[in-house]
Formats: C-alpha cells, structure tokens, sequence
C-alpha cells in the first residue's frame, strides 16, 4: 500500500496543476466574491419643494436609519443637476404625505428603493393617525421596543455579512475540492487502461492495498487542500470562523472521505477517461447547485430539488460548517451531519469497489 | 514446470480460447504463435492468473494455481503487450515503483534497478521521462520492469509490436540472452514468425483459439519435408495470371501478395516451364523466382490456408 500511495505523490510532484489550480480557483472566487459584498450604500439624492427644510431634514435621518441607501438632502435644482448629468440613476422628492422619484435612468436598485420608501412611510404615516388619539404613542413604542416581553430573532445568511462570507467560503471550497478528489481518481481508471494495474495484481500486493494506497492519496489532498484554504482565510483574510476550528477540520475529513467515496462510485459506473472528464464537472456543479454552495440552502423551495439535497454529501457538509462558524454551535449539533457524511462514505465505498470488481473479472 | 490441461475461455458466445494445453520445461524458450484474434493475449492472461479459465486448468510444478494464484505470481515476470508504464516519471521511478511491490528496497533495490537497467540498455538514459522515450526504448522498459523481481519464467505478448527494427533487434538479443544465459523460462507469443524462429526451441501454433500444431521448430517444418516453397516476382499485378498459377495441378497452397506470389508445391515437381509459359501468354515479365525450404510461415499456411498477417 505505501508504495502505491508514495506512487501518487510522485505523480503529484511531475503533474500538480489541476491541484494547483483548484486551490488558487476557490481562494480567487472567495476573494473576489467576498469583496464585491462589501459595496458602500448606495447614494441617493433627496429634495423637496413642498416642505420646510427642518421637516424634510428629519425625513432624511429616519430614512437612513435604514442603513440601505445613504440619503443626502439638497436644492431640487442640484439633485436634478445630478440626474441630469447621469451622476446617480434617481433621486427623490419628498412630499407630506408622499414622495416622487426623479429618474434618470434605469436602476436594478429602484424596486429596492421604491419598497423601502413605501414602507417607511406607511409606518410614519400610521404613527402619525395614531397620534391624533394617543399623542404619547412613539414614546410607549420605544419604551416598549427597548424591553420586550419576549425576544424573538430569526437568522439567515443573506444579508448578514460574516455568514455571507462564511457561506461562499465554504461552498466554494466544498465545490472546488470535488474536482481534485474525483480527477486523482481518475488514475484508478487510467492505471487498468494502461496496463499498469494488471502489473500490480501480479505483484504480492493485495487489492485493498492497491485501492487504499490510491483512495487515501486522494483523501489526504483533498483534505489538505480544504484545511489550507480554512487556514488562509482564518488567519491571513481574517475570516471569522467561530470558536472550534478544530471541530470544522473534522468536518472537512468526513466530507472528503464521503467526496472519494463518491468518486469512487463514479469510476465504477463509468469506466472511460474521456467520459469521466465529462461526468465529473456535471457531478460537481449539479451538487453545488442543489446541495447549496452557490446560494443558501434556505433559499431554495422548490420541494423537488430539496429532497435531492438530502442525499448529497455537500449539503450535510454545508450545513455543519455553517451550524459550527456562524450559529457556533459544537458537536451535538452537527453529530446527525457528520453521521450521514461517514454513512453516505461507507455505502458508496463498498458499492463502488464491488462494482470495479465485479467489472473486471466479468 | 508450468503446464496448462485444456484451457478454455468463453466471452458470450465467442470461445477465445478452446481446449489449449501447453507446457513449458525448465529453462527452455517456447513460442506461442498466430494470427491476430488467435486467441493467444486470452491464453497468456489466463496462465498469467489474470483472467480466470470457463474450465481447465493451470499448474505449476504439477500444483493448481487458480484458487492460490501467489505461487505463480511469485515467479512470474509478465510483459504485456501494451506499454504498461507511467509515461509521467522516467524509467528510474517506474523501475523504484516495481521494486517496492515486490518488497525490494534500499541498496537491493538500487542494485536490481542498475542490473537491469543495464540489460536493457538504458542506464544512462534512465532519469528521462519516460513519454519522451521512442517506442523501442519504451518497450525495453516495459521489459525491464518485469525483470525487477528475478522472476524464473518470463511471459511476453508480442513484445515487439510497433517498433523499429534497431530496437527489435536490442530487445530479442536480450531475451535471447536471459534464456541462454541465465537460464530464464520464457514463453513468447508473436505473429512474427521469425522472431519465434529466431528465440524459440518449441512452438505452439495457434487459430480460432486452438493449437493446430506444435513441436519443435524442425519438427513442424518436417510437416512440409516433402515440400518446397517457390517465391514469384512480377514487374507488376497480375491477378488473372496469379489465379492461374495456383490452380495448376500440384499446387498445394498459394499465398499472392501485390506483385509477388508464394507457392507451396510438392518436392521435385517440375513448376518452371508452366510459370514461364503462363507468364508469357499474360504478357507478364518474371523479375525473380526463388526455391526455398520452408519455413514455420509456411507451415502456418499450410494448417491453416491464411498467413500470420491474414
């Protein structure tokens, strides 16, 4: 077995890479992704000509509470000077009881805006009918918004910074590792193509020696390449990842030990190089797409696609890491993912070399 | 020393392989010869272990090797007919990686990769990758790589295939040397008959998955002691006139190729005057006539009516 597993190294040394390059491709995709999140609130801005200053000044503030849009209030003619010119895509007019956008061009931005205005003054308007029979009403409200009677916050992903990042991290290197696993696979099938394989089963060498020695290279690059990229963005990007990284490591070895099973499996359907070349990047982005590594698994609702991602590996792997780094939660929480993961692993190891077998003595 | 009792291999509902026995004695060089599709790579599979027989049986030193194949394997050297190498490391490496399976390791294992460096002729080109070798020196290591365990029979499968004849020529001159002077076992199958020739002291013949004849090489051309082989050539193609050539009386097999035509025919007959007035009638110009005494490609042609390239 040592020798054949040293053999893959050797192997690696003369052709590292698609290793490489899967590496380099998920830290150049976090990065890119992780900074483009990190855009400044959009500029917008705001006049009126029907109000006093004072008044439309107070808008303002309650409008950027919001935090989504940066409102900057200014002459009617300099805010249309900005539109005009093409400087920002629209600017609003404040009114009474309503407001006006002024647009200048399209925005994929608008509806946003347009959803947040109407928002914001249905609730202003509401306090101020209010008013008119209980004139304490924002100070009850206040007052009662500072100490509840019961707490109650939901979570998700989007929209919180950290998770965002955490979420593509994680999704893009579960993503990319499924093509270094699978491609050092490949070698299995190469190996009985050339011959090479045939040599080796007349060597005193076992066959479970021949099949671990390649199936644990595969599992210590893959697993090496995800605890890298964990180790770079924790320490030189500074990613927040929780308390227990030790914890996301373990995570990391169970999903890579179910990715090689299942790469296994797939060499064992499909025994041409050129087809496997093929199969994989469907198999790989297929599951990323579903399992919920290109966008949060809560996202999606189409009950179909769902329960697909009950039986792929890279949902159960999502999902721990994201229980572990964003709601850092410990191993209780995760013992159910990382139970399928060792299952899923086990279940398409034994089919997979049965089938390899079973092919070729047939 | 390692015989075979009525090997039979079925795929389906072809028989590649139809109730073949072989044996081969200590330190004797046998040649397994025949057609492409003959059934000879399914044959060598199956004594190589790799394949297991529909029926039959493989013994070494009168012991079965199907169930426990370990005993076999141990003293077994096997060169496929595919390069069956890592073309991303160079010769060295692949040599390394061979050793280690067989266990050898530090200064044996240094020793055995110089010893058969060496035999190939490749020592000073051994840390070159083996993808930018030639064919004929990826065939050499491809024969070197079964030589790192010291096996004592060594099975090869058309081990020449597709190389120059320079290469050719190193890599039989080797063979020849482990089975004279080392006294290394060696089947060797080919469809060329005169490496077989050349190598080998017993040959078995083999088509449609059977052995048609066997013996040693004088023993099968004494099939066609009474006979002689005359070799034809025109200054072009003459099919019509070929026809007629072979269907004279007393022709035993004719093998017609683009301008030349063999034919085998009884000792003594009197063919010359016939071929010359046959030539002429057809306009035909008769640019060499050779008689010879036949050869095991002859002997081919006559069991079987087609020629090793067929």
């Amino acid at each position: 077995m040592k020798a054949v597993f040293l053999l893959q190294w050797r192997k690696f040394y003369r052709q590292p890479l698609l290793v490489l390059a899967m590496f380099v491709l998920t830290i150049i995709f976090v990065s890119v992704s992780a900074a483009g999140g990190e855009d400044e609130p959009v500029f917008v801005p705001v006049y009126t000509e029907s109000m006093k200053q004072e008044q439309a000044l107070e808008w303002v503030e309650r409008l950027n509470d919001e935090k989504q849009f940066a409102f900057k209030w200014m002459l009617p003619s300099e805010a249309r000077s900005y539109v005009a010119e093409g400087d920002v895509p629209q600017a609003v007019e404040l009114m009474e009881a309503d407001y006006r956008l002024l647009v200048g061009r399209e925005d994929p931005a608008r509806l946003a805006l347009d959803s947040m205005l109407r928002r914001v003054y249905s609730e202003e308007l509401r306090f101020e009918n209010a008013a008119q029979d209980v004139p304490e009403i924002r100070e009850l409200m206040d007052s009662a918004l500072s100490d509840p009677v019961l707490k109650l916050s939901a979570g998700s992903l989007q929209g919180n910074g950290d998770g965002d990042k955490l979420q593509l991290l994680f999704g893009m290197t579960l993503f990319f590792v499924i093509y270094t696993i699978m491609f050092s696979l490949v070698r299995i099938v190469d190996e009985k193509r050339t011959g090479t394989w045939n040599r080796m089963i007349l060597s005193p060498v076992r066959k479970w020696q021949m099949y671990f020695g390649h199936l644990g290279f595969s599992f210590l690059i893959g697993f090496s390449q995800i605890s890298l990229i964990f180790l770079l963005f924790r320490y030189a990007f500074g990613f927040e990842m929780g308390d227990r990284f030790w914890l996301l490591i373990a995570i990391a070895a169970c999903y890579t030990f179910s990715i090689v099973a299942l790469g296994l499996l797939i060499i064992s359907l499909i025994a041409k190089p050129q087809q496997l070349s093929a199969v994989i990047p469907i198999v790989a982005t297929g599951m990323a797409m579903v399992g919920g590594a290109f966008w949060p698994i809560e996202l999606v609702t189409n009950e179909v696609l769902l329960t697909v991602s009950k039986v792929l590996p890279i949902t159960y792997g999502l999902e721990a890491l994201t229980s572990v780094a964003v709601y850092g939660n410990g191993l209780p929480s995760v013992a159910t993912s990382l139970v399928m993961l060792l299952g899923f692993g086990g279940i398409c190891t034994a089919i997979g070399i049965r089938l390899l077998e079973w092919r070729s003595v047939s | 020393m390692l015989e075979t009792d009525k090997l039979t291999k079925k795929f389906k509902d072809t028989l590649a392989v139809d109730d073949v026995s072989l044996e081969l004695r200590k330190g004797e060089s046998v040649g397994l010869l025949g057609p492409n599709g003959a059934g000879k790579s399914t044959a060598i599979a199956m004594i190589s272990t790799l394949l297991k027989p529909s029926s039959g049986d493989v013994r070494l030193h009168g012991k079965s090797v199907l169930k426990d194949p370990g005993d076999m394997r141990r003293v077994l050297g096997v060169v496929p007919q595919k390069i069956a190498l890592y073309e991303e490391l160079s010769a060295y490496e692949n040599l390394k990686f061979f050793g280690r399976l067989y266990g050898l390791s530090g200064k044996k294992l240094e020793q055995r990769i110089g010893y058969v460096l060496d035999l190939v002729g490749l020592a000073d080109r051994k840390k070159e990758l083996v993808k930018h070798y030639s064919g004929g020196m990826q065939r050499r290591v491809n024969l070197a790589a079964a030589m790192m365990h010291e096996p004592e029979v060594l099975i090869m499968d058309e081990p020449t295939v597709g190389i120059d004849p320079q290469s050719r020529n190193h890599l039989l001159e080797t063979i020849r040397r482990l089975n004279r002077e080392e006294g290394m076992t060696v089947l060797y199958t080919s469809h060329y008959m005169e490496e077989v020739e050349k190598l080998c002291d017993r040959v078995y013949i083999m088509d449609h998955g059977k052995v048609i004849a066997q013996g040693t090489k004088e023993k099968l051309k004494a099939i066609l002691s009474d006979q002689e082989t005359v070799w034809i050539e025109f200054d072009q193609s003459y099919p019509e006139l070929f026809k007629k050539l072979s269907e004279i009386e007393g022709v035993q097999h004719a093998d017609a190729d683009e301008r030349s035509l063999k034919l085998i025919i009884p000792k003594g007959m009197r063919l010359l005057a016939s071929l010359f007035h046959e030539a002429e009638r057809h306009g035909a110009q008769v640019t060499n006539v050779h008689v010879q005494t036949p050869t095991l490609e002859d002997v081919f042609l006559r069991l079987t009516g087609r020629t090793l390239r067929d």
